[in-house]
């Protein structure tokens, strides 16, 4: 049973796997860094959600000159909507490593405990 | 007419690229050519609310031509009419404002742009999917903003912020993902009618239901997802914590009441168990938690950040009450409010600005100090209590009513005791300003040895013997006095700044009576929604 | 029982308002600041006056101002209505807004006070929205006023900016918007189960058919957030609190304009909100009355043993305020006759109450600001210095008690009767008892004035009797122990903080200028009484708990002359005028407006049961 779940419904169980340990890398990891990792690991599980609501069985790719009537294809909506979330999450990345890199020059550290430190200093 | 609809995106993007470019070579535009992209999109919103509050049916516009289930769709309805004008408005003073409270950077100029174009986004569009990648156009512009603050703490809060803001709108696309699922379509029309289909019983719907409730409260700041918004308000420059106060989580509530009533539709929220009930506790304990967090902070900022997380809990209630009364109250609720905490944001930098008045210890004596700020304050803070007729207290009653009516006592309860809660922590400020004296104002972040006369001014301590004189009126003889000593020690806001804060707190009061006008405006969509 | 469109109503509760600007901005000219508020009293009082005739022959203005809050085809009218009920309060309000503006004037600056265009400001907001109160066509709108009410007090509640007028202005808010909030709730359980809250003799239409359970829950909360106003025990605790505002403040607002919206407000709601007959229906009108009547007891014996005479004062307003909630309560849950002398001796109770609680508040303000003797225990005498004051204050506290001839007993009368006959004897006796312990908190004082002799040796010469007939045991006990340590640092800084006196200045157009109190003058021609003062105001300099401020200089009172020597007539002359004004209740009530708009209110209120109205009148 367990067995017949990871075998066919194996991408499921490896969103299901991305998200607790995105969550976790955010919310346990004291490096600032890290934490935007685990923002990137907690994403690509949503996006691999989506990719595989698109997956047909035997479908053939949504190209109408291939097979015409009659053929299913796979749903190409969601792989627009995942390149335009890539894109999305790509920007967040780039702004939350600028931010990154001005902390560090400001307080020469990326860990979070030793940066509330450097606030009770101020 | 409804072909202009693109425009309430596409003007604030152009104007921002125009700053960008301009902006870099030419450093004095900066702020010119963002206030003119302002008005400019002040003048077509104006426009298209007008044309919309004029026609009984909603503006639509198809966007590229692709048919609307397939394609995204702009709408704009009685509903989201009042918030994009809201936006337009705000932004506006907002930029006055900001002329000389700052940031100057052409950085703060585009991205105020660019959040601009975000919020009208959210605001206009009518597909799910769309309304995600808007929500992260918003999102990134917001960071962008907050961290537009000189030193390294506005960076932390604006990262703390973007982290979970991004799992917020994570949990929303994710939602969007089982809704999708469930019915193959995007558009939220669409989508309505076959949610219906699949059942309201299923657990892909109420499953996204679920997700997309979270995913929009973590934006809105309910408790207790609120955790990124006293950082990042405290932490923003002035008119980054007004502008973003007063607007981004009213847009992502409206977004919420937007996809409750469009998408998943009242029928969801009576039909399906615990859903109203979901909502409902999260925003009551929102209410209740906010008050509380906010009673315990000595930080203006902090304090009026967490008055937000217990107001958004009161327009939350409303929206999922979801009778007549109860969403008006909201809509009302929702614009007053960004007027009002707008207004105190901003009335809380210009009075900083003038005192270093920051913490509530702080605000000692302040009456007489500023009096014009300080009197916008206390009506600000009065109105937000819901003393009557200012709008604060307008918005109050729809939904208690709406309560009522629908015979839900909790919340009902906890509606009407949020007067009290409020009034916990605006009264300590309004009494500190205007009933004991400045001693603690005066001896702020500076050397406590420079400020002993200023005390004794302030005071209007008995020992000056020429204080005892006549009975000239207190009031003008500390101000004389108080203002020699801020001018040595603190800049002055410029008249642009003080009138924005006035016309804030004019609008608190005013927009009560003029809830009466609105109404039957927004009555024909209350219809067509619930 | 016409409506006649008007703006007078608007003009009534606008022209106060308009004036905070006025007095804003004369803000460095006290004189023409005055002039404001002088000459918005008196045309706010003209203006309310002229409405009386009509309102008399059961007409009513109206300003109607829009639509506010509306809802589907709902709409609650924004209306201003000046009808005999509103009338009662808003002609009394404003009436006295004009003797005790001239009061204020002599007060603030005989005491010298700071943020006097605060105080005058805030106190023409305060007539504005007790003004709104009064002609308030429907309960929201009443809200609307009350709760602005409630702000423009506070400003005066916390007028000495002292600790403890922090913390009883605090405690003012607190209770009067935790009061608010019940209100509300009620207003919209009202609005919910009649679709209207506007006000209509004998009752809303639909509230009577509304399920029972829901009624008597918005009649609680209404009762309840009125009560508070009106300091129905247990929530009347901020009133006593609140005395430490300047004595004016508590003459016209906590025994007349406040605390009265609240007993207006209970009146609006058992008559025109419920009317007497659903009220009676729903059981609720005996334990209102019955909370009254406990209410009016206790204070009584609480008020015995205060040793402040504001504070006493204080009690003895809780107490009183409870014979107009019981004349209503009882009022409304009797039927014929009975109802109808319990409503009018209720209702009259509201403008006889005011009169002579008025007064005897001023008395206690021109004490103070004479002698600087807040305390029962120091008055030995001091019938000899303010004999035209303590003579008001004998006439103002016997009408209190209800003796004949003075406002008091009219109205006692009246509720007596009305429950007696009515067969609720326990009421009878109740307000009996009260009239009784009325006369003991009262008498002490007048005793105190002018039977006890003031030196330290004195105490066992008498004067003008050979035994005491009360009250000086007592209060001997009291004077030692009734002092909190609280109340001695707080009046230690309000003198601390008020200086010295003001010389006199030729130039200025004010009597009070130019015969600045007596107290300076007489430093150089009689003496010790004047140099005692300064003696203790420059000890409150270095000795801040240095409490003995008050009470008889070294060498006993002084003697002054009954033409007013005393004080300066800005102070004597309201006081005079309050006093002949509760006679005047107390002798020929037929000819004193109040009592006829009274009959107005209690005929159109009771209209539908009616048999006969006659025989009520005098």
């Amino acid at each position: 049973m367990i067995l017949d779940i990871l075998l066919t419904r194996y991408n499921y169980v490896v969103v299901a796997l991305l998200l607790p340990v995105g969550a976790y890398m955010m919310i346990e990891n004291r490096n600032l860094v890290k934490k935007v990792i685990g923002m990137n690991v907690f994403q690509t599980g949503i996006f691999l959600f989506f990719i595989t609501a698109a997956y047909r069985e035997g479908a053939s790719p949504p190209l109408v000159g291939d097979g015409g009537a009659g053929v299913t294809y796979v749903s190409p909506l969601p792989h627009v909507l995942i390149l335009t979330a890539i894109v999305v999450g790509v920007s967040l990345t780039a702004v939350a490593l600028a931010l990154i890199v001005r902390i560090y020059a400001q307080y020469g550290t990326l860990d979070e405990r030793r940066l509330r430190e450097a606030y009770a200093d101020e | 007419m409804s072909s202009l609809l693109p425009l309430l995106v596409a003007v604030p993007i152009a104007g921002a690229l125009l700053t960008l470019v301009v902006g870099y070579a030419a450093d004095r535009l900066g702020w010119p050519l963002a206030f003119a992209s302002s008005l400019l999109h002040v003048a077509l919103t104006g426009y298209l609310v007008v044309r919309a509050y004029a026609t009984p049916d909603p503006l639509r516009y198809t966007v590229g031509g692709f048919r609307p289930p397939f394609g995204i769709e702009l709408v704009v309805d009685g509903f989201n009419a009042a918030v994009v004008g809201l936006v337009a408005v705000v932004a506006v003073g907002v930029l006055v404002y900001a002329r000389r409270a700052g940031p100057h950077s052409v950085a703060f100029y585009t991205g105020y742009l660019l959040l601009v174009a975000g919020l009208s986004g959210m605001s206009i569009t009518g597909d799910m999917f769309n309304l995600y990648v808007f929500l992260e156009i918003t999102g990134l512009a917001a960071y962008a903003l907050v961290a537009t603050g000189d030193d390294g703490r506005s960076a932390v809060g604006a990262l703390k912020y973007l982290l979970v803001g991004t799992v917020g709108a994570s949990l929303f696309l994710a939602g969007i993902g089982y809704a999708f699922v469930a019915t193959g379509t995007l558009n939220m029309a669409d989508l309505a009618t076959k949610l219906g289909e699949v059942g309201y019983g299923s657990t892909l719907v109420r499953t996204s239901f679920a997700l997309v409730v979270v995913g929009l409260g973590v934006k809105t700041a309910l408790y207790p997802l609120h955790t990124w918004q006293p950082d990042a308000y405290a932490s923003a420059p002035d008119s980054v914590s007004g502008l973003i106060s007063a607007l981004v989580s009213t847009v992502s509530a409206y977004a919420l009441a937007r996809v409750i009533y469009s998408v998943y539709t009242v029928e969801f929220l009576s039909s399906v168990a615990y859903a109203r009930e979901f909502v409902l506790v999260l925003a009551g304990v929102s209410i209740v938690a906010g008050s509380l967090l906010a009673v315990m902070q000595t930080d203006i900022k902090r304090m009026l950040a967490y008055s937000s997380v217990s107001q958004f809990g009161l327009v939350v209630a409303a929206f999922a009450i979801a009778n007549e009364a109860a969403v008006t109250g909201g809509v009302v609720h929702l614009v007053g409010h960004a007027v009002m905490k707008g207004g105190l944001f901003l009335a809380a930098g210009a009075i900083a600005m003038r005192t270093g008045a920051r913490t509530v210890g702080e605000f000692d004596g302040l009456g007489s100090r500023t009096p014009l700020l300080g009197a916008a304050f206390a009506v600000l803070s009065l109105s937000m209590v819901g003393v009557p007729p200012a709008v604060g207290f307008v918005g109050k009653w729809y939904i208690a009513l709406g309560a009522i009516q629908s015979q839900l006592w909790p919340i009902a309860a906890v509606i009407l005791l949020s007067t009290l809660l409020t009034l916990a922590y605006f009264l300590r400020l309004v009494e500190r300003m205007y009933f004991r004296s400045g001693t603690g104002a005066a001896a702020g972040a500076d050397s406590p040895t420079g400020t002993g006369t200023a005390t004794v001014a302030d005071g209007g301590d008995d020992e000056d013997p020429t204080l005892g004189r006549d009975d000239t009126p207190t009031l003008g003889r500390d101000d004389d006095d108080a203002f020699a000593a801020d001018d040595e020690r603190f800049g002055r806001p410029s008249v642009g700044m003080v009138a924005v804060v006035v016309v804030a707190a004019l609008l608190a009061v005013v927009l009560g009576p003029l809830v009466s006008a609105f109404e039957p405006l927004l009555e024909p969509t209350l219809e067509t929604l619930l | 029982m016409a409506d006649i469109q008007s703006l007078r109503p608007l003009a009534a509760v606008a022209v106060p308002a308009v004036a905070i600007a006025f007095i804003y901005a004369s803000n460095r000219r006290p004189n023409v600041r005055e002039a404001a508020t002088l000459l918005a009293a008196a045309s706010t009082f003209v203006l309310v006056a002229s409405m009386v005739p009509r309102t008399l022959a059961g007409d009513a203005y109206v300003t109607t101002l829009g639509a506010f809050v509306p809802l589907g085809g709902d709409v609650v009218e924004f209306t201003l209505r000046a009808d005999a009920l509103g009338m009662l309060f808003g002609l009394l309000a404003s009436l006295l807004w004009v003797v005790t503006s001239f009061y204020s004037i002599g007060y603030m600056r005989g005491l010298d006070e700071h943020a006097q265009t605060r105080y005058f400001a805030a106190f023409a907001a305060s007539v504005s929205s007790a003004v709104g109160v009064a002609f308030a066509s429907n309960l929201l709108v009443l809200f609307v006023f009350y709760e602005l009410l409630t702000v423009a007090t506070y400003p005066l509640v916390t007028h000495d900016e002292t600790a403890e007028a922090r913390a009883a202005g605090r405690k003012y808010l607190a209770y009067t918007f935790g009061g608010g909030v019940a209100v509300l709730t009620g207003t919209v359980l009202v609005y919910v189960l009649a679709g209207n809250v506007s006000f209509a003799a004998g009752g809303i239409e639909g509230l009577a058919g509304a399920d029972p359970t829901l009624g008597r829950a918005a009649f609680a909360l209404l009762a309840l957030g009125f009560g508070v106003k009106a300091a129905l025990m247990p929530v009347h605790s901020w009133l006593p609190d609140a005395m430490v505002a300047p004595t004016p403040v508590s003459g016209l607002l906590h025994a007349v304009a406040v605390v009265k919206s609240g007993v207006f407000g209970i009146a609006r709601v058992v008559l025109d909100v419920f009317g007497p007959e659903t009220v009676s229906n729903l059981g609720v009108g005996v334990p209102l009355a019955a909370v009254a009547a406990f209410t009016l007891l206790m204070a009584s014996v609480i008020a015995l043993r205060q040793d402040n005479l504001k504070r006493r004062l204080a009690y003895s307003t809780v107490s009183q305020l409870s014979y107009i909630v019981l004349g209503l309560g009882i009022g409304a849950s009797l039927g014929g006759d009975a109802a109808r002398y319990a409503l009018v001796g209720g209702l009259l109770h509201i403008p006889a109450h005011a009169f002579m609680k008025l007064t005897l508040f001023f008395c206690a303000g021109i004490i103070h600001v004479e002698t600087h003797t807040d305390d029962i225990s120091e008055m030995a005498g001091i019938g000899k210095r303010m004999p035209l004051t303590m003579v008001a204050f004998g006439v103002a506290a016997a009408g209190m008690a209800g003796i004949p001839l003075v406002a008091g007993f009219v109205s006692k009368f009246y509720l007596l009767i009305g429950t007696a006959s009515g067969g609720e004897v326990a009421f009878t006796v109740a307000l009996l008892v009260s009239g009784v312990l009325n006369i003991a908190y009262f008498w002490p004082v007048v005793y105190q004035a002018f039977f006890e002799d003031e030196t330290p040796d004195g105490h066992d010469r008498k004067p003008l009797v050979e035994y005491p007939l009360g009250g000086r045991t007592d209060v001997a006990a009291d004077g030692s122990g009734g002092r909190g340590a609280g109340d001695d640092h707080a009046s230690g800084d309000g003198v601390q903080a008020r200086g010295p006196q003001r010389p006199a200045d030729p130039e200025s157009e004010y009597a009070v200028d130019r015969n600045p109190s007596d107290h300076t003058d007489q430093g150089g021609e009689l003496g010790d009484g004047a140099e005692e003062m300064v003696e203790n105001d420059a000890d409150h300099e270095h000795d801040a708990h240095h409490h003995h401020e008050g009470g008889a200089p070294a060498g006993g009172w002084e003697r002054r002359g009954w033409l007013g020597q005393e004080s300066t007539w800005f102070m004597l002359g309201p006081i005079l005028t309050a006093a002949v004004g509760s006679i005047a209740i107390g002798v020929v009530p037929g000819r004193a407006v109040f009592l006829r708009i009274v009959e107005e209110v209690v005929r159109a209120a009771t209209a539908a049961t009616a048999v006969a109205t006659t025989g009520v009148v005098f």
